[in-house]
């Protein structure tokens, strides 16, 4: 049993959940072309609103889930409605720093409501299960297996659905789009609920497996979905669900041979790397992205 | 009272000098930079490991040369351009807009966390300290921070000379040209990386002088409570003050910190919850950042346009109508635009 | 007219991924003359642009400019040989004033350095300051003295073509590459804009124009370029070649405008 294989499985699950959290990011990016800063906020009220959930209803996993899915979604449409909308028009640099201004606010909103003490769920880790070479606690397969089931969705929803074809459209050219019919102003709406329902959900994942959360979980995570999105490809679903999985990996691996304080440095390395070799993503074929006068 | 209002100064003044530094880079050059926090804490940490003495157990920390401490802040700064030089080489390549702020908010994160967790540097996250006097103590403890205040408030004015003057000379018009359209300055001969470059090395030199500044009013230095966010008061500051507008952004920057701490000083902060009144104050500054850029992204002091020397009147309508947002019909070929939907 | 060549182009490639922009392009543009590059849409015109003034690297092929191979350089330095292309929009720089633009455009490199910035500013002033008579009477000829001091991002359109034509003017290039400088301009101004081109060549400059006005093409130019299918296919006077065979099927055979 070689210590790599555990902390590829643990990879693993950080990976599933980076997942989760990159697509949204990526979804948010395709139909309203932001890179959205406050997108780690999303998660984090996700994962405080499941510890609201468990501290007042009693610990129902599921109900938890519920929960942060349903806060998440109303933060995204919250952003979309309250900021998103508003900067339609102006350069996406101030569309990004509009959403940094946001991301303060809703971080020290959490600071006020909670406090800048850590609080944990109180869910059972459940028992260690040997899987082929990995090494899991059931909550941890639980926390995978939803992401996939939740990937899984999402696929079915961008080949599947009508919201899907219209997000597609949406994505190609908003104004061709409503022109073509399409009701563009309710598809953004309708993408940025279903990011922050994931975004929501993929924070609640995120504290289970990690354990305590603070107002301030989403930096790192925000950073980690940033790298995974523009690693395999800003605005591009499946590409990015590849970014994810490759910089989960590169994580662990990294991580078993140095401390895992260091994962974001790993991470922003990575990001550079790609930004350098292969500026709009490794699993996007075509002309390099970059303006160079 | 008086001392308390050196103390809120002095940092406004220390916080003057980044801002311009911040806004040459951002203002002039269009680049969000975040990584700023980054240049302005290592010359934090330059100027106090190198004031100091050798580390003792278990503190630990490079350096420790107790160098005089004019000396200490020259080489900081020296040493921040050349940390610069590495990142803007990276950043500025290649990558415009979006992704370069992307890019250098990686790096401010990264650069965070491995100064954190990577102790031998400089001493993680407890941070290092050396509470010394650069004027060599002779001084009474209320004399020296006037003193200093005084001091800090000639280097703003000599940095605010030297920014205007390049602000308003060739080389702030051409940075500004090569802001504005890129493609178009390479058309007229003007080396587009090598213009942001320097821009980018000047601004963080500044950003690294200010730290120099910091870390004599302030004596110690951790990570725990100096995050990257600390300093976002300041792109509220120059957004207030006006952004490619020196004048503006030292206005900005008294305005907008002298006002938060004195509004912060009248929320209630309970001892219970000691939170309250910087979270209050950062979501101030998130509105801030929001309102300015929605609704005068152009500042109180509006970048000033070059003329052909005779005087122009404007009359106070235009200084409304100047907060008008005039949407940029090119921003598709200028931005770097990677992926041109989700793939079917 | 002068029968020294200052743009030679030979053999030029380009594709992009597959799709061949431009193929094994020749073509000679001699000192002093005023060139159409014509074809249908897609025909490369604006490829072989973008490969001369160092936009694009070319798969392969030589491109010499006033005697230089400028393959491989970037588009500042080609620039600085004295070439100034425009693109198919004016692209003003929306933040400076009009004025400034032509400033920008006059080019003086030595007086934009940092360190004369710092140390000379007074000077560097002075000598902005004794332009701007020189300039004023640019700009009227361009009809933009009155707005001189505005930003230039309120323009109009057509404002916006003659503010480019001002920067040229002021940067003296000796060849000038136009894509498309009639697009989405009224007939009045189209008028102007034929004698900005003459004034160009009348100061010095030989000038490339890029453009599917025909009528303006014959009246403008002395020589006629004709592309298709990336390759050039026919060079001389306009007369000459509107009997050509070839032409006439790029024109009329597969046509797609």
């Amino acid at each position: 049993m070689s210590i790599l294989w555990i902390s590829v499985g643990m990879g693993l699950a950080v990976a599933a959940i980076l997942a989760l959290s990159s697509v949204a990011f990526t979804l948010e990016y395709a139909v309203s072309r932001v890179v959205n800063l406050a997108h780690g906020e999303v998660l984090t009220i996700g994962a405080y609103a499941a510890y609201v959930g468990e501290t007042n209803f009693h610990q129902n996993l599921y109900v938890c889930a519920i929960i942060a899915t349903v806060a998440g979604s109303l933060t995204g449409m919250g952003l979309n409605f309250g900021l998103i909308e508003r900067f339609r028009n102006q350069k996406p640099l101030s569309t990004l720093i509009a959403t940094l201004g946001a991301s303060l606010i809703l971080q020290n909103l959490l600071l006020i409501g909670f406090g800048g003490a850590s609080v944990s769920y109180q869910f059972a880790q459940g028992n260690l299960l040997h899987v082929g070479p990995f090494l899991w606690t059931t909550l941890t397969i639980k926390v995978m297996v939803s992401a996939v089931v939740v990937a899984g969705l999402i696929y079915l929803l961008l080949q599947r659905t009508l919201l899907g074809k219209a997000l597609r459209a949406v994505s190609q050219n908003r104004e061709l789009a409503q022109v073509s019919g399409i009701p563009a102003r309710r598809v953004v709406m309708q993408t940025w609920a279903v990011a922050g329902a994931v975004s929501g959900f993929a924070g609640f994942l995120y504290g289970e497996t990690i354990g305590t959360i603070t107002p301030t979980i989403g930096n790192g995570f925000l950073l980690l979905s940033i790298t995974a999105a523009v690693g395999g490809g800003l605005g591009r679903p499946y590409a990015t669900l590849g970014g994810a999985v490759v910089l989960g990996l590169v994580m662990s691996i990294a991580g078993t041979y140095t401390s895992s304080a260091y994962q974001l440095v790993i991470a922003f390395g990575f990001l550079v790397v790609m930004l350098l070799i292969k500026p709009n993503g490794m699993f996007v074929r075509g002309r390099a992205l970059t303006v160079r006068a | 009272m008086l001392q308390y209002w050196t103390a809120i100064l002095t940092e406004a003044t220390i916080f003057g000098v980044l801002a311009l530094g911040i806004d040459m880079i951002w203002g002039w050059s269009g680049d969000f930079d975040l990584s700023a926090y980054a240049y302005f804490a290592l010359g934090v940490y330059m100027t106090i490991i190198m004031t100091v003495g050798k580390a003792k157990a278990p503190v630990e920390y490079v350096l420790g040369w107790r160098l005089p401490y004019l000396l200490a802040v020259v080489i900081a700064v020296v040493v921040v351009v050349a940390f610069a030089s590495i990142i803007g080489a990276i950043a500025l390549r290649n990558l415009r807009d979006v992704y370069f702020s992307i890019t250098t908010l990686g790096a401010v994160w990264a650069i965070y966390y491995l100064v954190e967790n990577f102790t031998p540097l400089f001493n993680g996250y407890n941070g290092v300290f050396g509470l010394f006097d650069p004027m060599g103590g002779k001084l009474s403890y209320n004399a020296y921070h006037y003193y200093f205040f005084a001091f800090c408030l000639l280097v703003l004015f000599l940095v605010y000379l030297l920014v205007q003057r390049l602000s308003r000379s060739p080389f702030g018009r051409m940075v500004r040209a090569v802001r504005d359209d890129e493609r178009a300055a390479a058309v007229f001969g003007r080396n587009v990386f090598w213009t942001k470059y320097r821009t980018y090395l000047c601004g963080a030199g500044l950003a690294g002088l200010s730290g120099g500044l910091f870390a004599a009013y302030i004596g110690a230095f951790n990570p725990l409570d100096w995050k990257p966010t600390e300093i976002f008061v300041l792109y509220a500051a120059i957004l207030v003050g006006g952004r490619g507008n020196p004048r503006g952004v030292v206005l900005g920057s008294f305005i907008v910190y002298v006002g938060f701490v004195e509004m912060t000083r009248y929320i209630p902060s309970p001892a219970a919850r000691p939170e309250l009144g910087p979270a209050l104050r950062q979501i101030l500054i998130g509105l801030l950042i929001i309102l300015m850029l929605k609704f005068r992204p152009s500042g109180l002091l509006p970048e000033r346009l070059g003329t052909d020397g005779t005087k122009v009147r404007r009359s106070w309508r235009t200084w409304f109508s100047r907060s008008k947002i005039l949407p940029d019909p090119r921003q598709d070929d200028v931005v770097a635009e990677p992926a041109s939907g989700v793939e079917s | 007219m002068s029968t020294t060549a200052i743009l030679e182009i030979e053999g030029l490639s380009k594709s992009f991924g597959g799709v061949v922009a431009v193929d094994n392009c020749t073509m000679t543009i001699r000192e002093g003359s005023v060139v159409g590059l014509i074809g249908p849409n897609g025909a490369g015109k604006s490829s072989v642009i973008d490969l001369v003034s160092g936009f694009e690297r070319p798969t392969s092929g030589r491109v010499r400019f006033a005697g230089v191979d400028v393959v491989g350089k970037r588009p500042d330095q080609i620039s600085r040989l004295g070439m100034i292309r425009t693109f198919q929009t004016p692209r003003e720089w929306r933040d400076l004033s009009v004025i400034d633009n032509v400033r920008v455009g006059r080019s003086d490199l030595e007086r934009e350095s940092l360190w004369r910035s710092l140390s000379a500013a007074r000077r560097l002033r002075r000598q902005d300051a004794l332009d701007t008579e020189q300039l004023r009477e640019l700009m009227e000829h361009y009809r933009l003295d009155d707005i001189r001091n505005d930003r230039a991002v309120g323009l109009s359109g057509g404002q916006k073509r003659l503010l480019e034509f001002a920067r040229i003017a002021a940067a003296k290039p000796r060849l000038t590459i136009l894509d498309e400088p009639m697009g989405g301009v009224n007939p009045v101004l189209g008028e102007r804009i034929g004698e900005a081109i003459r004034e160009l060549k009348k100061a010095g400059s030989t000038v490339v124009v890029v453009e599917h006005n025909l009528p303006f093409i014959e009246k403008t130019c002395d020589e006629v370029v004709v592309m298709d299918l990336g390759s050039v296919i026919a060079q001389g006077r306009f007369d000459e070649l509107r009997d050509n065979e070839r032409v006439v099927d790029a024109y009329l055979g597969n046509d797609d405008e």
